[in-house]
């Protein structure tokens, strides 16, 4: 494994490009040049070991909840792992009485990724030419876009509500994704703007010397210079959308339409909890966002070699 | 290429949905839809799993009697309630039919209709009138009273026994020796489980203050900082530094520690009739029995909670479908089963008499007649409420004396 | 705010700047505004009214709820520990990030898994997060107390009240929020690091520098950038962080261990008080904006290369 990683790394440091604007290639291994000591390899493989080990343990006892029964989640006499295994809380949980998780789930997905993609569409033109342009009023832009995010959520939702009544869009996901949208959306600008930024000039100018126009020197000399910090941006703003919770609980009525998060809170009643679904459900709402960072992961620490070696 | 088109079905069908999800609700709660329905929208807490179920029922039931009314439901969480109808209430968008606690403050700033405008006089008349009276602003009641609840002691026969206590405690000093010797039991066994934490605070405080000869107050004015409260209060603090309780009752919340009890660590706790079930279902062999609360003197006393329906004044065209929504909803064939699901007291004559025989009701029903209520007719209640939560607790490191005048002048000030 | 859309087309060579920049930067403020000025509005707005228990608007009051929120006699313990929390919290965030993002970095066999095990806390919600930890940390049901006794470490059988008191609550809470703030910030200085030219390191390291030196000379300033504008992200989103102490806290009577935002909840949760939760909303607002102002002042993060 190790030989193989380093060898396919010596061969991308070969075809690095040239020019010396290889900003890319090696970057991610660059400390591993030569043949890396076995003991070096193991010592990194133990401080792998440790930080999965300190990252997984919540979920470990939110998973193991996931698959008790109410009476032993609620055990005083609690055990490290379950004595037995309740793998039905992963079946019923789709047709509780409480909530119409399927729809829920639906939900969820459409909201965050019809929010993200707006962010994305919005945030991308403004980070570039911020980055790349000065005119007056740039800084007054990026900052006014960053002190929205320092509005208390908790206090604009009783604005949110009365405005989207207005528009008539309450209990719509129309309503959601534009929110999630415009709350994301100065992250994504600042993440992506800094990103931009880090890029030399001399990258544009050569390329507009060649004749290219604005935007495509965006699409095809910056972006793909830039993947990482545009992959960081949607998964920020993704994750985001995910777990919203304060404008959704009071702009979407109808169980159908309330995205994961607020569906969680119908398991919790007067006196008594459904944990075990709780803990389910929470495990569920990990796994897609897991999956597209799966997707996405070698973009995000990979993607200049991927990049630059086509 | 294949991207791409996978790509444009996906945003063709989200885009479609989109559009059904905006025309199918669209309208929030305007009058009604173009069909010529009368819309009502119905918000109500979580009791239990079963809560989302049993409105569903109820209203299917409901619209197919009255085909020309739709009912929206809307159930959330009681950590949640409170903030979801206050946001509606400030975006102009109440709700027609709200189920909650506190109501005063609603009736002050006149959103209410008076129960009697929105039930038919034999459904009105059926209440029992000690329910009703509780629902009373100056002689007029804008609330439907919903369910009931009474407090009683839970104790743990075979930790009593274990402990050489013969016989639950009827007062405080009972109450003490027999908590204390519990707890002296050890291994994590307490005593007496005492939730003082934010989750039902105003609950524990009125066991011991009311107990002890105290009172919140009545319709109009709020008494916490009185003398009279001082008694219970003390003897609560007594009880803590007589390691008589769990550890940290001034932050401790009900609902875990009545797990607790439930599984045979805690001596005696003061529960209520969905206790029972609870029980039932987590721990069906724990030898347990329910005693009236011990009280200073022994005199007879519990603390009794009710809830209420209430009717949002948003469009009068709606009264009518309101009213015909209230009286299939606590005619005895719906109403009955409703609250026998729920594990609750029936605040209707009907249901009264149709759950007199219930087993697991018995003990509360006995103790209702000597139920003392929170002042909710008082607009400044749901403050003092709200003090009780945050603050009460601390009385497990500040003078009692303090901590009453804190919660006075927050209640004061709401 | 000199330069409004309206004074672009004067023809002075900013504004035809300022006119060619629109189209790139128009959608971007048109979706913000459009959706966030109204409710900021109603907040600023409703910090000056007499909003009732019912959320019922009774008219102005002035500045009177601004006077209720100095004159909590807590208010000022709960501005400290506000600092406290954020400046604590985003530290030790940025210093453990840097570490794991280091070494995340190298090449190891099952670096893949650690690298997706580490989005974990980002992609749970922060809510779940902490419900689980608090679930550990109960006496009597958590498992995390159950270690604590069986190690010996804690003589009551049934464990130790970590959220039942102020201080331990608080402390927890803090290792919450570095936790979920990891991952976001250890991606960002990884997408940094992807920045970092190799030749510059191969140079420094010709020039017999040690790995230290290398790192903080060269590798450090290269993740200026994404690091500065990390920082700024975690120093907003740790400021208005609720659901930790929300959760961690809540059972805890009296303000010994609450934040401005935590205190802004209970004045809507247990108070309702729409009015004053909007002022003290408000002069949250003005907190976080000062130490935004100070930080990019100082930090520069829109510098260009």
């Amino acid at each position: 494994m190790t030989v193989t990683e380093t060898r396919a790394m010596l061969s991308v440091d070969a075809e690095r490009s040239p020019g010396g604007r290889d900003r890319g290639p090696a970057r991610k291994r660059r400390y591993t040049e030569d043949q890396v000591p076995l003991g070096r390899v193991l010592l990194r493989m133990l401080a792998g070991l440790v930080v999965l080990a300190i990252f997984i343990l919540p979920y470990t006892i939110m998973f193991f909840g996931s698959v008790k029964t109410k009476a032993q989640i609620r055990s005083v006499d609690p055990t490290y792992f379950p004595t037995e295994w309740h793998w039905e809380n992963y079946v019923n949980m789709w047709s509780t009485p409480e909530t119409p998780l399927p729809q829920n789930l639906i939900s969820t997905i459409v909201i965050s990724v019809f929010a993200t993609l707006l962010v994305l569409l919005v945030a991308l033109p403004a980070a570039y030419y911020t980055a790349r342009f000065r005119f007056p009023g740039r800084m007054v832009f990026l900052f006014l876009v960053i002190v929205t995010q320092m509005l208390q959520p908790a206090v604009l939702t009783s604005g949110l509500f009365r405005q989207f009544a207005t528009l008539g869009l309450i209990d719509t996901w129309a309503a959601m994704i534009f929110i999630n949208a415009a709350f994301n959306l100065s992250f994504a600008v600042w993440i992506m703007h800094s990103f931009f930024a880090g890029i030399p000039k001399e990258v544009d100018e050569a390329a507009q010397i060649d004749g290219a126009g604005r935007l495509t020197v965006l699409f095809r000399i910056n972006l793909p210079l830039v993947w990482p910090g545009i992959v960081t941006a949607i998964v920020f703003t993704f994750v985001a959308c995910w777990n919203e919770f304060a404008a959704s609980l009071v702009i979407l009525s109808t169980a159908g339409n309330q995205p994961l998060s607020v569906a969680l809170t119908k398991f919790v009643g007067q006196y008594e909890t459904s944990w075990q679904y709780v803990f389910g459900v929470s495990i569920v709402a990990i796994v897609p966002v897991v999956i597209l960072f799966m997707l996405i992961e070698k973009r995000l620490v990979g993607g200049l070699t991927a990049g630059s070696v086509k | 290429m294949k991207k791409s088109h996978r790509f444009g079905a996906i945003a063709l069908a989200a885009a479609a949905t989109l559009t059904l999800a905006s025309c199918g609700f669209g309208g929030g709660s305007s009058g009604g839809d173009a069909s010529g329905k009368t819309t009502l929208n119905l918000l109500v807490p979580s009791y239990s799993d079963n809560t989302q179920g049993l409105w569903e029922d109820v209203i299917s039931g409901f619209e197919k009697a009255n085909p020309d009314i739709k009912v929206e439901l809307e159930v959330q969480s009681w950590d949640n309630l409170e903030s979801v109808i206050a946001t509606k209430i400030q975006g102009g968008e109440a709700p027609d039919i709200y189920n909650g606690g506190p109501f005063a403050g609603f009736a002050a700033d006149e959103l209410l209709y008076p129960a009697k405008d929105v039930v038919s006089s034999d459904t009105y008349s059926d209440f029992q009138d000690a329910f009703l009276a509780n629902a009373e602003v100056d002689g007029t009641a804008y609330a439907l009273p919903l369910i009931a609840s009474a407090r009683a002691l839970f104790v743990n026969n075979a930790l009593l026994e274990q402990a050489g206590v013969a016989a639950p405690p009827t007062t405080w000093d009972e109450l003490l020796d027999a908590a204390t010797k519990v707890s002296a039991l050890g291994g994590g066994v307490a005593g007496y489980g005492m939730p003082l934490g934010s989750e039902e605070a105003q609950a524990e405080a009125a066991v011991w203050l009311w107990g002890g000869g105290g009172s919140f107050g009545d319709a109009s004015k709020i008494t916490v900082d009185d003398p009279a409260n001082l008694p219970g209060a003390e003897q609560i603090k007594k009880m803590i530094d007589a390691g008589a309780t769990q550890a940290d009752p001034g932050s401790t919340n009900r609902s875990p520690l009545m797990d607790i009890f439930v599984q045979g660590k805690i001596g005696m706790q003061v529960g209520l009739p969905p206790t029972v079930g609870q029980i039932e279902e987590g721990n069906p062999d724990l030898d347990y029995s329910i005693v009236p609360i011990p009280t200073k003197d022994g005199s007879a006393f519990t603390l009794g909670v009710m809830d209420q329906l209430m009717a949002f004044k948003n469009d009068d065209s709606k009264k009518d479908a309101i009213t015909k929504f209230f009286d299939y909803y606590y005619s005895a064939d719906v109403y009955v089963p409703w609250v026998q699901t729920e594990g609750f007291l029936p605040v209707t004559k009907s249901g009264a008499e149709a759950l007199s025989g219930e087993e697991a009701l018995k003990p509360f029903l006995d103790v209702l007649p000597d139920a003392q209520f929170y002042p909710s007719t008082n607009p400044k209640w749901s403050a003092t409420d709200g003090a009780f939560k945050s603050l009460f607790g601390q009385i497990q490191t500040k003078s009692a004396q303090d901590v009453l005048t804190e919660i006075q002048a927050q209640a004061d000030a709401g | 705010m000199g330069n409004a859309p309206g004074g672009a087309a004067r023809g002075r060579p900013g504004g035809r700047d300022l006119a060619k920049a629109l189209p790139w930067i128009a959608p971007a403020l048109a979706l913000i505004l459009g959706v966030v000025l109204f409710p900021a509005g109603v907040m600023f707005f409703n910090s000056t009214r007499d909003i009732s228990q019912s959320g019922v608007d009774k008219g102005s009051v002035g500045f009177d709820n601004y006077v209720e929120v100095f004159s909590f006699p807590y208010f000022w313990p709960i501005f400290l520990r506000t600092i406290v929390w954020v400046v604590v919290v985003v530290v030790f965030t940025v210093l453990i990030s840097l570490g794991i993002a280091q070494i995340l970095n190298k090449a190891f066999p099952g670096r893949r898994i650690v690298r997706l095990v580490v989005i974990i806390p980002w992609a749970a919600s922060v809510v779940m997060t902490t419900m689980v930890v608090y679930y550990g940390l109960e006496p009597y049901f958590g498992v995390i107390n159950k270690f604590l006794v069986d190690v010996g470490l804690i003589d009551t059988p049934e464990g130790y009240g970590w959220t039942r008191n102020p201080t331990t609550a608080f402390v927890w809470s803090i290792v919450i929020a570095i936790f979920v703030s990891l991952p976001f910030t250890t991606y960002t200085i990884l997408a940094g690091l992807a920045t970092v030219p190799s030749d510059t390191i191969e140079a420094a390291k010709m020039d017999g520098a040690s790995p230290a030196r290398t790192y903080f000379t060269v590798v450090l300033p290269q993740l200026r950038g994404a690091l500065s504008v990390a920082v700024l992200i975690n120093i907003i989103n740790v400021f208005n962080s609720l659901p930790i102490l929300k959760v961690m806290t809540g059972s805890i009577p009296g303000y010994d261990a609450d934040t401005i935002m935590t205190m802004i909840f209970k004045y809507i949760q247990n108070q309702h008080k729409v009015d004053v939760a909007s002022a003290l909303s408000v002069v949250a607002f003005l907190i976080v904006i000062v130490i935004v102002a100070v930080y990019v002042k100082v930090v520069k993060p829109t510098r260009e290369v």
